[in-house]
């Protein structure tokens, strides 16, 4: 069969034009569920990659008794430098400590005033080569002369991890969720535009025109509006994220969280495409699922 | 051209529509189908475009047997049955022109062809002055012409009609049976449900008669009712 391919734009261009508002209803709905898909995906990825810092940056603190001896300091110094396990180490010193303690009870005068310099023990950060060596590091210091506890941020890290692995979940499914209403409410409005044009497919059915010319306007017409929506959400998304961004790079923090939590642009435009054919997929299928009821013989 | 074998067709609730019926129509025909309102005219009608299918018995239209054709090639059946109907079901929204080019658009005609056959068609129907105007410009014999070009422009092998006059006047109705005839003398099977009888004496064709969905009368040059 001949393709009449003047027909099926001209027949496409003119359902847009009539059906204006249903279009746009459509558009909107497309846009507005990929921004939130969209969203939700980002997000989860910013998650995935400071999860992954975090867990890189698995490190052991040894605290020193606050009297310790040098001599007993500087042999865990040694120590930690020979050792094929550590991969960098940090000497924490008690007027360091001591200011750390301080800001971070900054707000809390009682607490901040308790202790003096000399009260505060001074501390080795060890961050091993591979986060599984972290715990036969530390052991190795346990029982040494001067040692006063040695303490692991592995504990601290898991639970992150675990919070962070459930908000992936969560995340996943309020994208999921969303798409599957996204699709529904496409079906629906390309339905309604179809059967406010249903007198026009009786007579196509009637003279003999093949389901397939029938249905190819409208899912060029769905696939029209599913790319023009995915096209703002992926519009949409990526202004969102630059302001996130900025907002997270401009703020006065030392709050390494947020820092990590970073979305690159390729992480956008990946999201981006992903969107687009989602729109492309929904919007088709969707009016020829939507069409097909108005064909049956 | 058409042949039914012992068709039997029910709708919902035991609601016989036809009974054993059996039918032969030669080429270039012209056959009138009388009875009641729920005789089975118009369930015959559908089950000839397939738009429906018989509970039993076969159908053959143009030589084929149209219950074993598969579903994708029910459109290519229909392009050789024109359909007109009480209620034209002309577009509102296109000219006399466009309705009529619309049925040859949507079976892929390249517009070379549209141009040329439209205007011919519209032509024989009478209505090349009125080709620019909307359905709910024209009268209501003229719509049904319009109708009547969209079925005849493809130049089907049968034009199936169901009550083309029910909607029109005596003298309105007379200009569309000349039409008809005009239209199977050009070597077009014709069949046409009616109610009218003026028009079936008048012509003095073929006439089926139904009556609760039971073939009752098929005679040659006959009338309206059996007693007239």
């Amino acid at each position: 069969m001949s393709v009449n391919l003047e027909y099926v734009f001209r027949e496409t261009a003119s359902n847009l034009r009539r059906n204006l508002s249903m279009a746009s209803a459509a558009l909107l709905t497309v846009a507005v569920s990929l921004t939130l898909v969209g969203g939700a995906l980002l997000v989860k990825r910013g998650v995935d990659r400071a999860t992954v810092q975090w867990k890189g940056n698995v490190e052991l603190s040894i605290f020193m008794k606050a009297d310790a001896a040098q001599a007993e300091s500087d042999a865990i110094d040694r120590n930690l430098k020979t050792m094929p396990e550590v991969k960098s180490y940090r000497y924490v010193s008690k007027p360091e400590a001591f200011e750390e303690f301080k800001k971070i009870f900054a707000n809390e005068p009682d607490v901040r005033d308790s202790l003096t310099v000399d009260q505060i023990p001074p501390s080795y950060r060890v961050v091993p080569r591979q986060a599984e060596q972290t715990k036969t590091v530390g052991q190795r210091f346990e029982d040494t002369a001067g040692v006063f506890r040695v303490s692991y941020a592995k504990e601290e890290v898991d639970a992150l991890v675990s919070v962070t692995n459930f908000l992936q979940i969560m995340l996943w499914g309020i994208a999921v969720v969303l798409l599957g209403a996204a699709s529904l409410l496409i079906l629906n409005t390309i339905r309604m535009a179809i059967f406010a044009r249903r007198r026009e497919v009786a007579v196509m059915k009637l003279v003999g025109a093949t389901n397939w010319f029938i249905r190819v306007p409208f899912m060029l017409e769905g696939l029209l509006q599913g790319l023009a929506g995915a096209a703002m959400a992926f519009g949409a998304v990526w202004i969102g994220r630059s302001i996130v961004q900025d907002r997270i790079a401009g703020a006065r923090n030392d709050i390494q969280l947020f820092k990590q939590f970073l979305v690159t642009g390729a992480d956008v435009t990946g999201t981006g495409v992903l969107l687009l054919i989602v729109g492309v997929v929904v919007g088709t299928v969707g009016s020829a699922l939507a069409v097909s009821r108005f064909l049956d013989v | 051209m058409i042949r039914l074998r012992n068709v039997n067709k029910a709708y919902k609730g035991n609601v016989v529509a036809l009974r054993d019926v059996s039918i032969d129509i030669a080429k270039q025909e012209f056959v009138f189908m009388v009875g009641p309102t729920g005789s089975g005219k118009s369930t015959l009608i559908r089950l000839l475009i397939k738009e429906d299918k018989p509970d039993s018995g076969r159908i053959w239209v143009a030589g084929k047997d149209i219950g074993q054709l598969s579903s994708w090639k029910v459109p290519l059946l229909r392009r050789n049955i024109g359909c007109v109907f009480q209620d034209f079901k002309l577009l509102p929204n296109k000219t006399a022109y466009e309705n009529v080019a619309f049925a040859l658009e949507v079976i892929g005609r390249p517009a070379h062809v549209i141009r040329q056959q439209v205007p011919q068609v519209l032509d024989l129907v009478g209505l090349s002055k009125k080709r620019d105007n909307f359905p709910n410009e024209m009268s209501g014999g003229e719509q049904q012409r319009v109708s009547i070009a969209r079925a005849f422009v493809n130049r089907p092998l049968i034009l199936l009609a169901d009550e083309p006059t029910g909607n029109l006047d005596p003298s309105t109705s007379v200009g569309i049976m000349r039409l008809l005839d005009r239209i199977n003398r050009t070597g077009t099977t014709v069949v046409m449900a009616t109610h009218d009888s003026s028009i079936v004496d008048t012509m003095r064709r073929r006439v089926i008669e139904l009556d609760r969905g039971v073939l009752v009368r098929d005679q040659t040059r006959g009338v309206y009712g059996v007693n007239a």
